[in-house]
């Protein structure tokens, strides 16, 4: 069978599954918008959104298990035709292990799949039938016939949950270095965590934290991102180099990797010495599982949350921000230390629904000359504790996003922050002075173009125009 | 950019350029890409595909190249930046390239085409 994913943004989820697990006179169904990124490691199908049908659409039908209107899904077809997506009928078979396709869900699938490639004909198109753990479909991809699959699906929540066809197999981890950390992530846990592949860009202060943080938790494979190489005034804090790396200009990813060996835990690495959103960075965080952010500057940022928000991939930001007080009060402060940890999970908010990007605070920090003006700047103040503080916060919440060792909640509801029901957790601010790490959470903006219009919107369909 | 400028800009291309030309969106943008366009002599590489962004919020198009096209001194064009664009690396450049709907398309593109002739 050919391998197709689907991945699923936090907040379409739950609604989906419960429209399609519904009790009722007959089986639900609900029809999916979906785009597509074609290049990160097999077909996977992004779920843009979700259209369900009113209980007066359905009709009865002896020996179906659900049948309807056809008319009832022209606003589906119409926003697919509108926004050129692919689509996808949901349905589902309430029991545990692979679903198999009955006689009836093939020929309506023959039917409708047909009646959709027509009218996007660059797009795939789908039939799923949905157990409580695994996923069977119908998939025809633009062009092709269509095929049976079993796709592997990723429902992103509070954690990432993943099914996945067939059983995972039987490989043993080395139980012993790993035993404490078992009793958290129990071994499932420790055997996604060798599986995941994590991207992490910049590897200064926070960086190299949070790499080896990675690396001890046993994290399959990282993609270590940094165009650098080490000097003199990276020694305080990068954790891991040495002077003889400084002597030789090392590159940074190089230095990062060499730790990552020494810790032994078979991370592998991949090396990609280039600055984002250079080509070569941009295909490496495609297929992350998780992509980690440690830049300084807010262009990068926006940079990892569209590629986050396009590809529905988890991105977690840290950054540390030391100021000098001008005029300090008597023996007070001298300084502020500020810095955030920001895990952004896409459907939940972003950075522009926060306010922590903007266009104006882009426009400022360009202040006029290009982009190469900030990329070259003179460093700002870094001290390796505070980096390490608000870095192994970063790493805990990956280890969260692949192991769901504090829940697994597909809704928003279940990353809600302790009282607050309408805000979303996830948005922790350092206070370096007072040694605090405080989640003020954010909240996900309806109106946010951003997320309108790139969440799930997946690589860019050419056509011919004629 | 009007959709009625953007839809002359397209038949324009497709009557220039053929089969060279393809279309996606991106949002509220609609995108470009020439397979290939000519670089004047001397450029590394000699020539490189084309995107285009016509984006209703913008004046006028926005011209990218493939990224690590250089001029013929061997650098990079000065100002230029990478960018994401439809999650694909682009290389944007800057140039001041006039652009008024009554010249055309194929005009601003022979304009953006000239960037490459200038060693900075």
């Amino acid at each position: 069978m050919t391998e197709i994913g689907l991945r699923v943004p936090l907040g379409v989820g739950a609604p989906l599954m419960e429209t399609v697990f519904r009790q009722g006179r007959h089986e639900y169904v609900a029809l999916g918008l979906v785009s597509t990124a074609g290049d990160i490691g097999r077909n996977t199908m992004l779920l843009r959104r979700v259209f369900t049908l009113d209980e007066a659409a359905y009709v009865r039908a002896p020996g179906h298990g659900g049948a309807w209107r056809g008319t009832a899904m022209i606003p589906a077809i119409e926003a697919a035709m509108n926004e050129g997506l692919g689509l996808v009928v949901f349905h589902a078979h309430p029991h545990d292990g692979p679903p198999r396709l009955s006689g009836d869900d093939r020929s309506s699938a023959g039917r409708l799949l047909q009646m959709f490639a027509a009218r996007v004909p660059y797009r795939p198109h789908g039939s799923i039938v949905l157990s409580r753990t695994q996923a069977a479909g119908l998939i025809t991809m633009p062009g092709a016939p269509m095929v049976e699959m079993a796709p592997r699906v990723r429902w992103l929540g509070a954690s990432i949950t993943d099914w996945q066809p067939g059983s995972r197999g039987h490989r043993i981890l080395d139980s012993a270095a790993f035993a404490r950390q078992n009793l958290v992530v129990r071994d499932d846990g420790q055997l996604t965590l060798a599986d995941a592949r994590v991207a992490v860009v910049g590897l200064g202060g926070g960086g190299s934290h949070v790499a080896q943080d990675l690396a001890h938790l046993g994290v399959g494979e990282l993609v270590l991102v940094d165009a650098d190489r080490v000097s003199s005034t990276d020694q305080h804090r990068l954790v891991g180099l040495t002077s003889l790396d400084i002597w030789l200009r090392r590159s940074k990813t190089r230095v990062i990797r060499r730790a990552v060996r020494r810790i032994g835990m078979g991370t592998r690495c991949e090396m990609i010495m280039e600055r984002v959103p250079g080509p070569k960075a941009i295909a490496a965080l495609k297929r992350a599982d998780v992509i980690v952010g440690c830049v300084d500057n807010l262009h990068a940022r926006a940079d990892l949350q569209d590629m986050a928000w396009r590809f529905l991939i988890p991105y977690v930001d840290m950054g540390v921000n030391i100021r000098t007080i001008e005029i300090p009060e008597t023996d007070g402060p001298r300084v502020t230390i500020g810095g955030n940890v920001l895990t952004l999970i896409p459907g939940g908010f972003c950075m522009w629904c926060c306010g922590f990007l903007s266009r104006e605070k882009l426009a400022a920090e360009l202040r006029g000359p290009g982009r190469n003006y900030f990329e070259n700047r003179g460093g700002e103040a870094q001290v390796v504790s505070m980096n390490g503080l608000v870095a192994s916060q970063a790493a805990t919440e990956v280890l969260q996003l692949l192991t769901g060792f504090v829940g697994t909640g597909l809704t928003h509801g279940s990353l809600a922050l302790d009282g607050q029901p309408g805000i979303q957790r996830g948005f922790r601010k350092l206070d370096g002075v007072r040694g605090t790490l405080q989640d003020w959470g954010a909240s996900r903006r309806p109106d946010c173009s951003f997320c309108n219009e790139i969440l799930g919107a997946g690589s860019v369909v050419w056509t011919s125009p004629r | 950019m009007k959709a009625e400028a953007i839809e002359q800009a397209l038949r324009d291309l497709v009557s220039a350029y053929g089969d060279g030309v393809l279309t996606g969106r991106d949002g509220s943008r609609t995108l470009v890409r020439l397979s290939e366009i000519e670089l004047p002599p001397g450029c590394q590489p000699t020539s490189t595909p084309l995107l285009i962004v016509f984006d209703p919020d913008q004046a006028k198009p926005i011209p990218y190249v493939r990224p690590g096209q250089l001029l013929a001194n061997g650098r990079a064009p000065r100002s230029a930046s990478i960018q994401i664009v439809g999650g694909e690396s682009w290389m944007q450049f800057s140039f001041n390239i006039p652009w008024a709907e009554e010249h055309g398309i194929t005009r601003f593109i022979a304009s953006a085409r000239q960037r490459f002739a200038q060693n900075d």
